[in-house]
């Protein structure tokens, strides 16, 4: 500032007081501070100067001046105040503030409805943005196409290793092309429990391919593409969970499926929400398994060079396959199948999200009707009011900016309340929706959600705020004077809320149906006979280590013993073990009749094959419906016997007994095996699909099926079967301590399980449209109470001239029930478009199935009748003389 | 028209005094800060005071910035006779001024 000479205690004391007067100087609005400041300023100076007169300082009253300054807080305060005061936005916000604490439940109500819609709403678009719109967190991943192999037979089968060697080599349209197997598991043992884990071979280049950085170590060499493989790399989780994080872990051994392999390197959290595998081992390209060109086991991923598009890829891979198909004649009618990577990750789920979020969209439709409906009856309800105040002068643009700021208002804390319920929302579909969701663990309310929510909030507030405030400030202002004090129904504003009320049954309707038609579907789903009774059946699978179970002969011995001690555990009525558990999948191969071998390959037959436990069939009470089960008399490697199921025998053999025919079956070498039993279709892939045709082979023979390292127990108990879980495992540890019992699940629960999905969209679905249901109800109530109260006076007149009370109660009935008719023929006809979204997701039923329309629409009217009869009843109840006391 | 408050009544009877600046209001109503300039900022809202920045030339030729220095307004004064006759009577009332005049 100015000034000089001012003594060096008396300028500190000044500069210490002129800080605080700035610190509070913030407060004050901008245009003004440079004038507030200065005032405090030449204050400041002219006392501080005044006290260095006197040396030494007065220290008390140098303090009494810093005090002082302190109230410069107090000032800035109340200049800022002051200033509100004079904007009239912030009056407007203190006026529409004042105005809904006066009417909390108005308020409330608007605000609950609004939130529900918008909570919802961010909820399932934070879902939507995670899983179909955010990119998968990989480099550049719109380059990356996923490859399966197709052939006659299909077009999502997988790769031959030699195949895909060949395509690597010769292709040059991707920058890089890896591969990896599906499906996998093994077991880690060692210094914990011996756990399950899924895992996969993959190609060395796999992790650069898709852009992922190892987390700790190093990424697989091309050396170590040489088998078997010595090395490991495993998931963030793992690491986290079974070695707690532990960096040393790297350079050390850990033992795979009784293996011993160094852990190279970790992959980041990142690989694992899209990829979930534990352990990655190598692929080594020099095994017998891996140079056969009849083997598909591999998916390949591709990194497209820049500029090339999928289509030009695909040409270009099946350039390659034919010229694969020329040299190796196995290789006939082999191609790779292109397809966007996101789709593989992202599934089926898409078009279902999109429902599930057109839906919510609907429920915030019917909740926005809701709140103009309120904000409406509200306009109307203070007609009069605003009225006096146009006719006293107040400007019509100053009054509809008031009614738009309290809109706004209820729009902010309904946003503000709607987000935490999407917190809530979301936290409860992560815990629900576990494993139904693809990149569900990725799904959080983001910063676009944020935005989509603040949006959608005061759009709505917005676009139903001017409605009323324009229709409330229509200049008629003779006639609505004359309404003070008896605010009486505004044709206008009538016809909105009735078009509103319509609006709202028939969305809901739209609603009701889709999750009726889930609903039905699902029911369907549950009741399909699934050929086996899943009542008391406990199931584990074991999967036996191949170092020390490395022939038929151990595995077998190993079940033998392992199934004995089961059958010894009190409450056991039998106990079976099989490679085909249904809804938990398992292998397939080729066969012909005896004496009949195929032309072609595109001939040959394919069957699922399961190599079961004698009392297998009584295990699972699979019935038999011809011929015998095996007994121990077929084991041995004498002659072959089969059991097939019911639905392979009649198209084999249709109209003869298939007992005593001879089926030959390829497992890597012929061979041969007389049917001796029929049993029931079992629905091995889950309720949805059809039973397949089964080839049953019995455990004791050595030379039938795929091997028995890899087996499920089902036992048989009275009583709930979760609790012999633990003397299982302690029947498994008396046999093979060092094996682990993984999975371990009433077959019940995998029942339950394998509908989870359908189930989970149904029950969001369902939730929404009972949302709906309930605010269309609401908006149907408020509608008709409201037009009962505006009514009182004409019901009362009605009353008076000898209108019997059953005559008002049939009258208002009949304008609620005229509204709820309309919308529902309405709802009918937008469902009839709007349920084929849905036809995909739909079981044994069709898009239009009629019972659900009816049950719906009965709903709907019951419902309506329901929010009819309270408004009703209070208008039989209008007292004449009160209502004529108003004129 | 309704009385000035007490705080009011006392920053304004002293700005009438010819106290004019901020800081000497406070000593001369022994109020804080914090209460004399939000109640001269109503006074000045309401018309009562005025105020202005002494001129350029003193402030130079004592060496310092400039200070505002409030000035009571015809108004003013009228509003502060009615809310003194307006206390005085209400004192009456109730006792509190026997019939000593009060220092004006």
């Amino acid at each position: 500032m100015t000034g000089h000479q001012m003594s060096e205690p008396a300028r500190r004391l000044y500069d210490r007081c002129v800080r605080i007067a700035r610190a509070a100087s913030s407060l004050v609005p901008d245009w003004r501070r440079e004038d507030w400041l200065r005032e405090w300023d030449g204050e400041l100076w002219f006392r501080a100067s005044l006290l260095d007169r006197r040396h030494p300082i007065d220290r008390l009253a140098s303090r009494r001046l810093i005090i002082r300054t302190l109230g410069a807080f107090a000032h800035a305060l109340w200049t800022l105040t002051d200033e509100m005061r004079l904007d009239p936005m912030l009056q407007d916000l203190k006026y529409a503030l004042r105005g809904l604490i006066k009417r909390p439940a108005f308020a409330a109500l608007v605000i609950a409805t609004l939130a529900l819609g918008i909570g919802a709403n961010t909820a399932m678009f934070s879902i939507v943005h995670s899983v179909l719109i955010k990119p998968l967190p990989y480099e550049r991943p719109d380059e990356l196409v996923y490859m399966y192999g197709g052939f006659a037979g299909g077009e999502q089968a997988s790769v031959s290793p030699p195949d895909y060697l060949d395509y690597r080599a010769r292709n040059s349209v991707f920058s890089s092309l890896a591969a990896r197997t599906i499906f996998g598991a093994s077991v880690i043992t060692g210094t914990d429990e011996p756990e399950r884990v899924t895992s996969s071979i993959a190609s060395a280049n796999f992790f650069a391919t898709l852009g992922v950085a190892p987390y700790r170590g190093r990424g697989f060499l091309p050396e170590e593409e040489v088998g078997p493989s010595t090395v490991a790399i495993i998931s963030y989780g793992l690491w986290q969970r079974r070695f707690g994080g532990d960096a040393r872990i790297v350079g050390k051994p850990i033992t795979v499926d009784g293996h011993s392999l160094t852990v190279v390197g970790i992959m980041p959290p990142s690989l694992e929400r899209t990829i979930d595998v534990q352990v990655w081992r190598p692929i080594g390209f020099n095994t017998p398994e891996t140079s056969t060109r009849r083997f598909h086991f591999l998916r390949l991923v591709g990194r497209l060079k820049p500029g090339v598009t999928i289509a030009q890829a695909q040409r270009h891979m099946d350039e390659i396959a034919r010229g694969l198909a020329e040299t190796y004649p196995e290789n006939e009618s082999w191609h790779l199948n292109l397809v966007p990577y996101r789709d593989v990750v992202i599934g089926s789920v898409g078009p279902v999200l999109f429902v599930l979020l057109g839906a919510v969209g609907v429920v915030l439709l019917i909740a926005c009707g809701n709140v103009a409906s309120l904000l409406l009856a509200r306009a109307s309800a203070r007609s009069g009011e605003i009225a006096v105040r146009t006719a006293l002068g107040a400007a019509r643009g100053r009054l509809v900016r008031q009614l738009l700021t309290e809109s706004l208002l209820l729009g902010v804390v309904a946003g503000c309340v709607g987000l935490g319920l999407a917190h809530y929302l979301l936290a409860g579909v992560r815990a629900m929706g576990a494993g139904m969701l693809p990149r569900l663990a990725e799904v959080e309310i983001d910063g676009v959600a944020l935005a989509f929510t603040i949006a959608v909030s005061l759009l709505t507030s917005l676009v139903f705020g001017a409605a009323p405030a324009l229709h409330a400030v229509r200049p008629n202002l003779a006639a609505m004077m004359k309404s003070v004090g008896k605010a009486s129904p505004t044709r206008g504003g009538a016809h909105t809320r009735n078009a509103l009320v319509v609006a709202q049954v028939a969305l809901s309707f739209v609603l009701l149906v889709g999750a009726g038609l889930l609903v039905r579907s699902l029911s369907q789903l549950q009741h399909v006979e699934t050929g086996f009774d899943s009542a008391g059946v406990l199931t584990a699978e074991i999967r036996l280590p191949g170092d020390r179970y490395d022939s038929r002969q151990k595995t077998d011995q190993f079940w033998v013993q392992f199934l004995d001690r089961v059958r010894a555990i009190p409450g056991v009525e039998a106990a079976a073990a099989t490679t085909l558990l249904p809804l938990r999948g398992g292998g397939d191969t080729y066969f012909y009749i005896e004496g009949q071998p195929p032309a072609s390959d595109a001939q040959k037959m394919n069957a699922t094959v399961s190599t079961v436990t004698d009392d297998y069939f009584a295990a699972m009470r699979i019935p038999l419906v011809g011929g015998r089960s095996f007994t121990s008399s077929d084991h041995g490697n004498g002659a072959g016997v089969t059991v097939v199921s019911r639905g392979l025998a009649t198209r084999l053999f249709p109209g003869v007994s298939p007992i005593g025919k001879r089926l030959v079956v390829d497992f890597g070498k012929p061979f041969t095996a007389e049917i001796i039993g029929v049993v029931a279709d079992v629905r091995v892939y889950g309720q949805a699909n059809g039973a397949p045709d089964v080839l049953y082979f019995t455990a004791g023979q050595p030379n039938a099926g795929f091997g028995t390292g890899v087996m499920n127990l089902a036992t048989r108990l009275r009583g709930n079967p979760a609790t012999i879980a633990p003397q299982v495992r302690a029947a498994l540890h008396a046999v093979a301590p060092d094996v682990a019992l993984s999975a371990v699940e009433s077959m019940d629960s995998i029942l339950h399980d394998s509908v989870s999905a359908p189930r989970f969209r149904t029950q969001l679905l369902l939730a929404f449209a009972s949302v709906a249901l309930l605010l269309a109800v609401i908006g149907l109530y408020g509608m008709l109470a409201y037009s009962v109260a505006q009514r009182t006076r004409e019901m009362g007149i009605r009353m008076a001239l000898g209108a019997r009370p059953t005559v008002v109660f049939r009258m208002v009935i009949r304008q609620g029930m005229l509204l709820v008719g309309v919308g529902v023929v309405l709802g009918i006809a937008g469902a009839l478009v709007a349920t084929r979204l849905i036809a995909s997701q739909l079981f044994n039923i069709g898009p239009t199935d009629p019972p659900v329309f009816v049950g719906v629409a009965s709903t709907l009217i019951l419902a309506g009748l329901a929010a009819c009869v309270i408004p009703a009843r209070r208008a039989t109840k209008a007292d004449p003389i009160s209502a004529l006391r108003l004129e | 028209m309704k009385p000035l408050s007490l705080s009011a009544l006392a920053v304004l009877s002293a700005v009438s005094r010819s106290v004019r600046h901020g800081f000497d209001i406070m000593d001369a109503t022994n109020l804080p800060s914090g209460t004399v300039y939000p109640v001269l900022g109503r006074l000045e809202r309401d018309g009562y005071v005025r105020s202005k920045w002494e001129s350029q030339a003193i402030a130079q030729r004592e060496k310092r910035p400039p200070r505002r220095y409030y000035e009571i307004t015809a108004n003013g004064s009228r509003a502060l006779a009615e809310s003194v006759e307006h206390y005085r009577t209400l004192g009456d009332r109730i006792g509190l001024t026997p019939d000593k005049p009060t220092a004006r």
